[in-house]
């Protein structure tokens, strides 16, 4: 009985020490020590945005000092169900998320249903990569540079996956360049709008560099536009649509979508979050996405990172806001055309 | 060409490249059998550990599980109405009739069967059609999915026994529950209530699971007895049996195989719509159309073989334009950037090695899945015999893990529930659920193939695209072609009754 007393009292000495060990230590160690942190990816758990979580997740809750940076897919709505999501979650740091960007600002500009944020006010903690939209056309169009689109005389026709941000882009485009615009949209993917474009149904469509290059090089595609502020290394032949742009309030509204564009894939979270753990948050994915040797992974993976930070991301959205307002009326009068 | 399959075979010969083939299919297996759980997730989950594997083992284990998950999820489709994945569902129209008649094994093994065969012939026409890919990706555009899509809609009436008002009522009801959520051309919601749950749509296997699992379950709980007739006391069939079926109806295979083919090279045609198109042609082209949907062996071996052909289709266009066929395609190309393999034409003449690599693997995982697939029929085809006390709970359990994991959300689930009651009133009052599936899968492919092909073309745009003109004759044809049959054949009765009438007088 003694000996089984002793037990006891030993076991509630050592919890006491371990308890007492674990609350000094929290105070002095950051707001994630140990914590179970929640990361939203509002993308279909196949797709490459659920690539780069879960390869970058590990290595954020290491930086964090995190015991685990959970993935969780919530996809739906064009990323727009996620990211509803994450607007109404306790902003104590705990969850934050990770998708493209420009999706949430052009359903918002657009004022598309669904939409039930405000992007400006999200808590934004830094970009992973920005892959350039360019404009391609397809080899039976005849169409090589972007003089011979404006030349055209017909609509060009352009193939797309429903009202994202490369159909406004192109509205936008078509706009302060002066050609005629017949947008089809339907299309299931950026496969299925690159066929249309090789096969000669439709005349171009937005992808990235990357995803168009083979059929570049095999001459069934031309690359004619960037949409970048500068002109992409990728192809450095191809003019930015800035480039081109004479119209003062037109070069204005180009720069607003380049300064959508600009913003890919990045972190954010709820609004008025925590400033001590989003400063944590902020350091560790700087920390994380400037390390060689994740960046080193991520290249080996295909999964490339151009790192931009929180401030500098914050700074682009407030400047499409600011900016962008004018967009509103062209977007849904656009939406209205093809309804 | 023969040194590059060569190369390619040996490829695949080390014990590494052996030993992921085998682990990719076993875990394929598992993923298939859980409802919700498809080939694409399998890849997903399986991508980060191909990160520095030689390209040989890495696609072993890809594409083996990719392939292994086609014969996990027919077997609960065929066995519980449960559909694996959206691409299974037309194996429930034939294949669970099968093991309500204790013909599981046979309709377990004809599965099996006709996904090698497919597989197998899906890899020989794989290495073939390389040089034609391009030629015929031009050639098939909208307008040709419209068609394709109109074919698999001709099967509505095999369905509609008894009332043809019934199945059309079930098809519409299809048609509207594929709807809900946000318009493909012009994404704008319909039926969604401003939910935005809604507004992503009803996922279709988890209506699926609904539809015929749950509510069979709860027409098991109501009736008693076992999945099986009752006048049916034992399993009564052999998995050789059902191996037999499939040889014997190679020409099946055949077609289903080469239609399976190229729905995998053409993006924007899902494979649930590919297994119902090539069961319509399984149903035009049979000698006895009118068992079909009654436990029809075809219609078990049509879609299988489709399916299995579907992965050799699936990496044509990867390699021959580097498009991705699919989505499951698509993660292939990530993983061949990351193995530091540019897809693309370029592969056909600098990497023609790794090419056949490919085209074996396709063929060595589709053999060895359905090696593993009949040691494991025997023991599967025990499971529907046994008492609805453990049955019940065993596969309504399996159904609410399914609708969760299909996109982890709890309202899934609800929506399965929901799904559940409506197939069981739509059972009761012999609604074709078959017909509500047709409907359901085919509806945003027409919609948005239609206004496609009407925004490029105009509206006579069938004038204008001779392929797509030429398949609306065969699709008329082919479903005429048994009303001629009949009347024929009714006219020749008569004259026969009215010889013998005469005769008598």
């Amino acid at each position: 009985m003694q000996s089984r007393a002793r037990t006891v009292l030993a076991g509630i000495a050592a919890s006491a020490v371990i308890a007492g060990a674990t609350v000094t230590g929290a105070f002095a160690q950051s707001p994630y020590e140990g914590e179970d942190v929640t990361l939203i990816i509002p993308n279909s758990p196949a797709g490459l945005m659920s690539q780069y979580a879960h390869t970058l997740a590990p290595h954020i809750a290491e930086n964090l000092g995190a015991r685990n940076v959970r993935v969780v897919n919530h996809q739906g709505g064009g990323g727009l169900k996620g990211s509803n999501i994450l607007w109404e979650s306790d902003p104590d740091g705990m969850t934050f998320a990770m998708t493209n960007v420009p999706t949430l600002l052009v359903a918002q500009l657009a004022e598309s249903p669904g939409v039930q944020f405000n992007a400006t006010d999200f808590t934004y903690l830094g970009r992973v990569q920005a892959d350039p939209r360019l404009m391609f056309t397809g080899k039976p169009s005849g169409l090589k540079t972007i003089e011979d689109v404006r030349n055209l005389d017909r609509p060009f026709v352009f193939a797309s996956q429903g009202t994202d941000e490369d159909f406004y882009t192109m509205v936008v485009l078509a706009d302060a360049l002066g050609y005629d615009l017949k947008i089809v949209t339907g299309y299931e993917g950026d496969a299925d709008t690159s066929l249309a474009v090789i096969r000669g149904d439709a005349d171009g469509h937005m992808t990235t560099w990357t995803q168009s290059a083979p059929a570049v090089e095999a001459g069934d595609k031309y690359a004619v536009l960037a949409t970048t502020f500068e002109r992409y290394e990728g192809a450095p032949d191809v003019p930015t649509a800035l480039e081109i742009i004479e119209d003062p309030k037109q070069k204005e509204n180009m720069q607003a979508i380049s300064s959508i564009l600009v913003l890919g894939r990045g972190f954010f979270g709820p609004p008025d979050m925590d400033p001590e753990a989003t400063e944590a948050l902020r350091a560790a994915i700087e920390k994380t996405l400037t390390d060689p040797e994740v960046l080193k992974e991520m290249k080996e993976k295909g999964l490339p990172v151009s790192f931009n930070s929180a401030d500098a991301q914050k700074e682009n959205v407030d400047r499409v806001f600011a900016n962008g307002k004018n967009l509103t009326p062209m977007f849904k009068e656009a939406v209205t055309k093809i309804q | 060409m023969l040194d590059a399959a060569w190369a390619g075979l040996v490829a695949l010969g080390t014990p590494t490249a052996i030993f992921f083939t085998v682990v990719g299919i076993v875990y394929g297996i598992v993923i298939g059998l859980l409802p919700g759980l498809g080939g694409i997730v399998a890849m997903a989950l399986l991508l980060p550990f191909t990160w520095g594997m030689d390209f040989a083992a890495a696609m072993s284990l890809l594409i083996g599980a990719h392939i292994a998950t086609i014969w996990g999820s027919s077997a609960t489709s065929i066995l519980f109405r449960v559909p694996g994945a959206a691409k299974s569902v037309a194996l429930i129209f034939d294949g669970y009739p099968m093991t309500q008649r204790g013909e599981a094994s046979r309709a377990l093994g004809a599965s099996a069967m006709a996904a090698v065969l497919g597989g197998v012939y899906g890899a020989i026409f794989l290495a073939i059609s390389i040089p034609i890919t391009r030629p015929v990706m031009m050639a098939l555009g909208p307008a040709e999915y419209l068609m394709l899509a109109l074919w698999g809609l001709t099967i509505i009436a095999t369905f509609s026994e008894g009332s043809l008002l019934k199945g059309m009522t079930a098809a519409c009801l299809g048609v509207l529950t594929a709807f809900i959520g946000m318009d493909v051309v012009t994404a704008t919601p319909r039926f969604t209530f401003d939910s935005v749950t809604l507004m992503d749509g009803i996922s279709f296997p988890v209506a699926m699971i609904g539809l015929f699992a749950v509510s069979e379950m709860m027409k098991l709980m109501i009736k008693g007895g076992t999945l099986i007739e009752r006048t049916v006391t034992e399993e009564n069939s052999s998995v050789w049996q059902g191996v037999r079926d499939a040889c014997s109806h190679w020409g099946l295979v055949i077609r289903s195989s080469l239609l399976g083919l190229w729905i995998g090279v053409l993006p924007g045609i899902g494979q649930s719509v590919g297994s119902i198109a090539t069961y319509a042609q399984a149903l035009r082209t049979s000698k006895h159309p009118e068992t079909f949907g009654k436990g029809n062996v075809e219609g078990v071996i049509a879609p299988d073989a489709s399916l299995g052909a579907n992965e050799g289709g699936g990496l044509l266009p990867t390699l021959a334009l580097g498009i991705p066929g699919g989505e499951g395609m698509a993660i292939l190309l990530i993983a061949f950037i990351g193995l530091g393999v540019v897809p693309g034409p370029q592969m056909l003449t600098h990497n023609l090695d790794l090419v056949y690599t490919l085209v074996w693997v396709v063929a060595i995982a589709s053999i060895v899945t359905g090696i593993f697939a009949i040691l494991l029929t025997p023991i599967l085809a025990r499971v529907p015999t046994l008492n609805p006390n453990v049955i019940v709970p065993l596969v309504l359990a399996v159904c609410v893990v399914g609708a969760y994991s299909d996109r982890q959300e709890v309202s899934d689930v609800i929506v399965a529930g929901v799904f559940g009651v409506l197939g069981y009133i739509m059972d009761k009052y012999r609604y074709s659920r078959a017909n509500f599936v047709i409907g359901m899968v085919l509806a945003l492919l027409i919609e948005r193939n239609l206004h496609i092909s009407v925004s490029l073309y105009g509206d006579w745009f069938i004038f204008q695209r001779p392929v797509a003109l030429g398949m609306l004759f065969l699709i008329i044809f082919t479903t005429a072609w048994p009303f001629y049959k009949n009347w024929k054949r009714d006219k020749e009765l008569k004259k026969v009754a009215q010889a013998e009438h005469g005769s008598a007088s």
